[in-house]
């Protein structure tokens, strides 16, 4: 049979209220307070409970981690779950915690349930399955029947349902599924148009998420002591591609010296982007990436210095998430080079 | 305008001694059929292979789809393209129900193509592993893009629309099995039952990003790059006015088989007269430059308020920089007051952890999502490939790549194959037929 651990807190342990919630962490054999309701469900052995008091988990986080950590590195276990918190803030912020942590550590499946006004939610559901739960203990039987159901389809490894289907909060991945109705996406369209003209209430299949707005820079204050990096989307590399950057959907990036070249030349560098017509490029990189006009400028002293790489990659198809791990990378050169400004050109 | 598609339903297609439909049965004389496909001299060698549905056949780098069709009076199935440009959209059509015409690279692939699966788990990604499958293979003299990973594919394209007309010959001085009627009244003279009702259009965007002439969807052989939206009648696009070119990844591409069977365009006609006023096509187009498409959007916005549209469906041939377009339009449109609803796919990245559209935009607040373009495929080897395996990863098709620090190649030494959905062809099918959705998880 499959091993599960449990977290809760001293309250749930029946150690006590607010006056023990500084009780240190301990872990105990077996199943105790919810784990019991839980057990009875989950196609695992509950073997140990951890048990840990919100004060001492709130105020000393990393503490009661690595103490908790300690706890679980000679055990065996195949899950992991947490609360369920209901309400409890702190309770909620620890469940997560906790499961962060021991997801870092030991790479299993962990599991938590909040209700949605927990501030435990929005701080953890990217990072793991938060389930929909009640508001307090009154719904203990239903969240924890949730998380069971959900628990057993990972234990036997089933395939799991979507986010509404499942009743964990959406944890920011969109992924396609195979509709059961087969209700084809023309009938979708004209049904959801004709609900809309008549005024009744209709479900888009893709919400506008919130805005992920970087703000303006400041404006560099004297252009001629600036040093100044170029960089593009649009795929120029030296024509071997040394880096093997894709064509398309890509995830490498380079740099390449230009300290000793006035301008790419032809046949020396070209683009291998998919996404236009490369003949203009290939022809003459510099119409992409300006190496030509801003060593004029350089010479013309219009700024103070040009930093000696360039940097390339490929925009097309290239998710958002890609394009900010690269970007992060690069940044990283850029500040030890004591980089001022960046020119960034598409395509 | 009055349309009337008489179909003839295929049961099976074999080769034998004449072309002729009967029964049920299509059956091609091979040795004709590869010398009227030959008449080309581009087409420097050529087969023919059927492939049918369940099947453990993949076929790839396919090109372009098209439904064997003919016109009794002797008008071109596609105007401007097989034939004397001539109005589409009235009278009478004869489809070929049930197969489709593919044009398929005998070696080589491009960007814009894609991979079908027959049978297996592979079938559940097209639409087009559903259908009887009459394969053109082909290589061509094109040596100018050979190599290239933008390709215009136009021999074995214009091969593919020639050859659907050859085939629908067959039943040219037949009686159908069954005739679908497509009929709008002209748009001020329509009965007070249906003027009472809410008007729509329908905005179709179609791929027309590439620059240089030659890889864009055509409508009337007219490159639709160069072209401003227009309104239309449903019926054109259903009776070969427009077809397919050769650019989009291929997952969100519409092959000319999604033309002539429009699913949004049926799915409006059948709403038509009962809970809308189905006002017509807005053609618009696909740009590059910023400019170019709000010009677009401008046009689209004016056009359907002019015709005093309530509503508007707006869909796009495309992904990624197309999301610009698409989502002005919706907000052009909701700006003047037309309530808009949008089909499209999505690109959340092989983690679906990405933005789904380029842009966003509040106003577009009903939105049918039919699938993402990266989600990663693994599919195991195939008994038999029509075309050539490696092209999937050597050409740059949009979902293949020939290296992977940690995927490896998209096609492995044992035949089995790893890829983004990006090179399903025609793999979300963003004309209507999708039944795939996005969910968050």
């Amino acid at each position: 049979m499959k091993k599960a651990i449990h977290y809760i807190n001293q309250f749930f342990a029946g150690i006590g209220g607010e006056d023990t919630a500084d009780y240190k962490p301990e872990i105990r054999e077996g199943a105790i307070g919810p784990a019991l309701a839980l057990s009875s469900m989950l196609n695992a052995e509950i073997t140990h409970t951890v048990i840990c008091g919100d004060n001492y988990m709130g105020s000393n986080t990393d503490e009661a981690i690595k103490e908790i950590l300690s706890f679980l590195e000679d055990k065996e276990f195949d899950i992991f779950i947490a609360g369920p918190a209901f309400q409890a803030g702190r309770y909620g912020v620890a469940c997560g915690n906790i499961c962060k942590a021991v997801k870092e550590r030991f790479n299993v499946p962990v599991l938590t349930s909040m209700n949605e006004e927990n501030p435990g939610v929005e701080m953890f559901k990217k990072d793991m399955y938060v389930f929909k739960g009640g508001k307090s203990a009154a719904k203990l039987k239903d969240d924890v029947k949730v998380i069971a159901s959900f628990a057993n389809k990972i234990l036997n490894g089933e395939k799991t349902g979507s986010a509404d289907k499942e009743g964990f909060f959406p944890r920011g991945i969109r992924a396609q599924v195979w509709l059961e109705s087969g209700k084809t996406g023309a009938e979708r369209g004209v049904e959801m148009l004709i609900k809309k003209l008549n005024g009744l209430p209709f479900e888009s299949e893709l919400p506008i998420p919130k805005q992920d707005r970087v703000p303006v820079a400041t404006p560099i204050a004297d252009l001629s002591k600036a040093k100044i990096a170029i960089m593009t989307t649009g795929g120029i590399v030296p024509v071997n591609n040394p880096d093997r950057i894709q064509s398309a959907s890509a995830t490498r990036w380079g740099r390449y010296d230009i300290s000793n070249v006035d301008k790419l030349e032809s046949g020396v560098y070209k683009t291998i982007h998919a996404g236009f017509d490369p003949a203009a490029a290939d022809a003459d990189p510099n119409v992409i990436m300006p190496v030509d006009a801003m060593k004029t400028y350089l010479k013309e002293g219009k700024f103070g210095a040009l930093h000696d790489y360039f940097y390339s990659t490929v925009g097309t198809g290239t998710t958002q998430a890609e394009a900010m791990r690269m970007a992060k990378e690069i940044i990283i050169k850029l500040e030890e080079d004591k980089v001022d400004a960046v020119i960034m050109t598409s395509t | 305008m009055k349309l009337e598609i008489g179909n003839f339903l295929i049961k099976d297609v074999i080769f034998g001694e004449k072309t002729m439909f009967n029964n049920g049965i299509l059956t091609i004389n091979k040795e004709e059929a590869i010398a009227f496909i030959k008449e080309d001299e581009h087409i420097t060698d050529v087969d023919i292979v059927i492939a049918k549905p369940g099947e453990n056949t993949r076929i790839v780098p396919v090109k372009e789809a098209v439904e064997p069709r003919i016109r009794p009076d002797g008008r071109a199935v596609f105007p401007g393209v097989t034939g004397d440009i001539e109005m589409a959209g009235s009278g009478r059509v004869h489809a070929l129900k049930g197969c489709s015409v593919l044009g398929v690279g005998m070696h080589y692939g491009s960007f814009g193509d894609g991979l079908i699966d027959m049978g297996g788990e592979g079938a559940k990604y097209t639409l087009f592993s559903q259908l009887i499958n009459i394969c053109i293979v082909a290589d061509t003299d094109e040596e100018f893009e050979r190599f290239e990973q933008q390709k215009k594919n136009t021999a074995i394209r214009m091969a593919s629309h020639k050859f659907a007309e050859y085939l629908g010959a067959t039943v040219k001085d037949k009686e159908p099995e069954e005739v679908e009627v497509f009929e709008l009244d002209p748009v001020i003279k329509r009965t007070e039952e249906v003027n009472k009702l809410p008007s729509v259009v329908l905005v179709m965007q179609p791929q027309s990003q590439m620059e240089a002439l030659g890889y864009n969807d055509e409508v009337y052989g007219w490159d639709m790059n160069k072209y401003v939206p227009s309104f239309m009648n449903p019926n054109e696009v259903l009776d070969g006015a427009l077809i397919s070119g050769s650019f989009m990844p291929c997952s969100s591409k519409w092959s000319t088989y999604d033309f002539q069977n429009f699913p949004t365009i049926k799915e409006l006609y059948k709403e038509h007269g009962k809970s809308i006023n189905f006002l017509g096509v807005i053609m618009s187009n696909l740009n590059v430059a910023l400019e170019q498409k709000k010009r677009s959007a401008i046009f689209v916005a004016q056009m359907a308020k002019s015709l005093g549209a309530d509503g508007a469906i707006v869909t796009e041939e495309g992904y990624g920089n197309p999301d610009a377009d698409y989502i002005l339009c919706l907000a052009a449109l909701e700006d003047v007051g037309v309530k808009t609803v949008g089909i499209s796919n999505e690109c959340t990245g092989r983690d679906g952890a990405s933005q789904p559209l380029v842009t966003l935009d509040v106003k577009a607040n009903a939105l049918v999502s039919t699938g993402n373009v990266s989600q990663l495929i693994e599919l195991s080897p195939a008994d038999k490939v029509i075309g050539e395996l490696q092209a999937l990863a050597r050409d740059g098709l949009s979902g293949g790549w020939s290296y992977d620090e940690i995927l490896g190649p998209s096609v492995r030494e044992d035949g089995s194959i790893i890829m983004e959905n990006n090179a399903m062809f025609c793999g979300d099918m963003i004309a209507g037929w999708s039944p795939k959705t996005m969910k968050e998880f």
